[in-house]
């Protein structure tokens, strides 16, 4: 009876943890896995501790040039996603044109295809114009798909947004791009933010797209993917857990310089 | 300071229109320098349109804005010496209270803002907020900020827009007070939008009462009260008895009227409508200015008073005064505000009364116009009604 009551009164923080240790779970295994010095040439079985990769991340061949691959296409694809998304999200929301309606679920078209019908057809594109395959196509590829995503995040922001408090800048003697700069930018820089971070994620970790248009080029993923085939370098590990950590730090940082704002303000 | 022009608002022929809909309709309007102006009607009269106007938020159809000597018509908001006080605020969420205070300042260039902006939030009694932002300030605190945001920029003329619609009722009370007094203290032209009666006629100099797009009558408040010149400015302005009367006869400067078996006096002078013998004229008499006396009583009356008989159909006690309405044959709903001095216990539902009044308080309207118009229910009160 007791054990009932107890757990009634924990169900809701049980369940919390287990969720939690299911998200965990793989991100804990890579983690230990980094340390691992497997016997043969897969990362798949315990052996024993060594902090060899973590000296030497870059030790296997071409992994640090895909992963500046990856890192390059991702922060062009953010940028450019970003800016334009911003844009189209603001066009969408603010004025009447004729067409709006069909640009706003065409906006929403690469959510929803499934992603190798885009790769297919995109790869059918860039072959008919004649383009090169490689890192320009990857980027155009991965503009294209995060574009949707950063519309969708700073639309809603955008949406929400007063009006007047645009006004009410123009009211207190800012001009056009002192209102933009002062004032609709700070208010819309989180829907911007979490477009852009939206948009560096989906990019970092394509597959599908990427595999199909990238020619001779070789990101992270494909790296990863293709080494699968030969056996597990133990750096992969090392390359996710670092990474791992880091949005960790982000998130912790944020919530540091959160806190201390509102004590600021109490 | 009274040569001073600078402050003038001048409107002349402004008008706008939405396609085919017409908010305002050309109006002219000057607004003298230190006044405190205040626009009045139900939403959708073109109030808020002509307010943004001077504002340079809206631009007119047509006519011409001066502020001064200077013609503004074309000026972008960001050009005009004026401020506004927007409805429900529009504080910048992402500043925090000194900041949004500052901005104005800020964007002219000025360096060195600190004292001013203190100075301000002290006038306003916000000086320990400073750091705080504006989600974390009460409504009262938010509607002082944006006052200050607003003022510190010194501007010609301050607009104020529905500033206090979002305030509870004691609060807003205080708010009209506070916004007087900084009013009188800085001397600034202030035009101030509302739908609310009340709230005008205590803080105005001047009124101007609007209805569909244009100016039914301007005036001081107590002159509107008393002498409104259309239904719309009676009913809308606390609440009228209209009677509908023909013109019998006159004697001097007074117009004698028929109305149901009675004769009811006029002065002339408080007549806006051509009277002719024979002809028909609205009269009409202010609640307040009626005494209620039992059937029983009526010898009692002194002579020369306007009197009409009527049944009371219903009362109402609200502390500071009894309201009865009273079925008479002239008009079924006659609205009577006795004061609670000497209440006589006969005056019930039911008890047969003679209401009577000095003729000096009545006033005559043209009678071509709707009895109804300006009433909660008629065209345009609804919307207001509804929100």
């Amino acid at each position: 009876m007791a054990l009932v009551n107890w757990l009634r009164r924990n169900l809701v923080v049980i369940a919390g943890l287990l969720t939690l240790g299911y998200l965990l779970l793989p991100n804990i295994i890579v983690t230990v896995f980094s340390f691992n010095e497997p016997r043969g040439r897969f990362n798949y079985e315990w052996q024993q501790f060594s902090a060899d990769a973590w000296k030497d991340p870059c030790g296997v061949s071409d992994l640090c040039g895909s992963l500046s691959v990856s890192l390059r296409i991702a922060f062009w694809a953010t940028l450019g996603a970003t800016a334009l998304g911003t844009m189209i999200a603001f066009a969408l929301v603010r004025y009447r044109f004729r067409a709006r309606g069909a640009i706003n679920s065409l906006i929403f078209l690469p959510m929803a295809m499934p992603e190798v019908v885009m790769a297919a057809s995109l790869l059918t594109l860039f072959l008919n114009m004649g383009a090169q395959l490689g890192f320009w196509t990857i980027l155009i590829a991965h503009v294209m798909f995060c574009l949707s995503f950063v519309v969708t995040a700073v639309k809603a922001r955008v949406m929400s947004m007063d009006p007047r408090l645009e006004q009410a800048a123009q009211d207190l003697y800012a001009g056009p791009f002192q209102t933009f700069i002062r004032v609709t930018l700070p208010i819309a820089a989180p829907g911007i933010a979490a477009g852009a971070l939206l948009a560096f994620a989906l990019s970092f970790d394509d597959f599908i797209i990427t595999n199909f248009n990238a020619g001779s080029t070789v990101t992270f993923p494909m790296f990863v993917w293709g080494s699968a085939q030969r056996g597990t370098p133990v750096q992969i590990n090392v390359i996710g857990t670092a990474m791992f950590l880091v949005a960790v730090l982000f998130v912790l940082a944020s919530m540091v310089i959160g806190n201390r704002r509102t004590k600021q303000k109490a | 300071m009274t040569n001073d022009t600078s402050g003038d608002v001048r409107l002349s022929g402004i008008s706008k229109a939405y396609g085919s809909f017409t908010a305002v309709h050309p109006l002219d309007l000057t607004v003298p320098q230190g006044s405190f102006f205040a626009l009045l009607g139900a939403s959708g009269c073109g109030k808020t349109t002509t307010l943004r106007m001077i504002a340079g938020l809206e631009e007119p159809s047509a006519g011409t804005v001066f502020l001064g000597d200077q013609e503004v018509t074309r000026l972008p908001p960001y050009k005009r010496p004026v401020n506004t006080v927007f409805q429900s605020y529009a504080l910048f969420p992402h500043l925090d209270i000194f900041e949004n205070v500052a901005f104005g300042l800020r964007r002219r260039g000025i360096k060195s803002v600190k004292k001013q902006v203190e100075e301000m939030l002290d006038l306003v009694q916000l000086g320990e907020q400073a750091r705080k932002k504006p989600h974390q300030l009460s409504g009262g605190q938010q509607q002082r900020v944006a006052v200050a945001r607003a003022l510190i920029n010194h501007p010609k003329v301050l607009l104020l827009d529905e500033p206090l619609g979002a305030l509870d009722l004691k609060l807003r009370r205080q708010m009209q007070l506070e916004l007087k007094r900084i009013q009188t203290e800085v001397g600034i032209t202030f035009v101030h939008v509302t739908h609310d009666q009340e709230e005008a006629m205590t803080m105005a100099d001047t009124v101007a009462v609007m209805n569909a797009g244009r100016v039914e009558q301007l005036g001081s408040p107590a002159d509107l009260y008393e002498n409104p010149r259309t239904t719309f400015v009676a009913n809308f302005l606390g609440t009228s008895n209209l009677i509908e009367a023909d013109v019998d006869s006159r004697s001097g400067d007074e117009i004698v009227l028929k109305a149901g078996g009675g004769k009811l006096v006029l002065p002339e002078a408080r007549c806006s409508a051509p009277t002719t013998t024979g002809g028909k004229v609205l009269v009409g008499v202010r609640p307040e200015k009626i005494s209620l006396t039992h059937a029983h009583d009526a010898g009692e009356i002194p002579a020369g008073r306007n009197r009409i008989t009527g049944k009371i159909a219903d009362s109402r006690f609200i502390g500071v005064s009894t309201q009865y309405v009273v079925d008479s044959p002239v008009c079924p709903d006659f609205e009577v505000y006795a004061q609670n001095i000497d209440r006589d216990t006969r005056l019930v539902p039911g008890a047969d009364v003679v209401l009577h009044w000095n003729p000096a308080h009545t006033f005559g309207l043209d009678a071509t116009q709707s009895l109804l118009a300006g009433t909660v229910g008629s065209v345009g009160i609804e919307e207001e009604a509804a929100v």
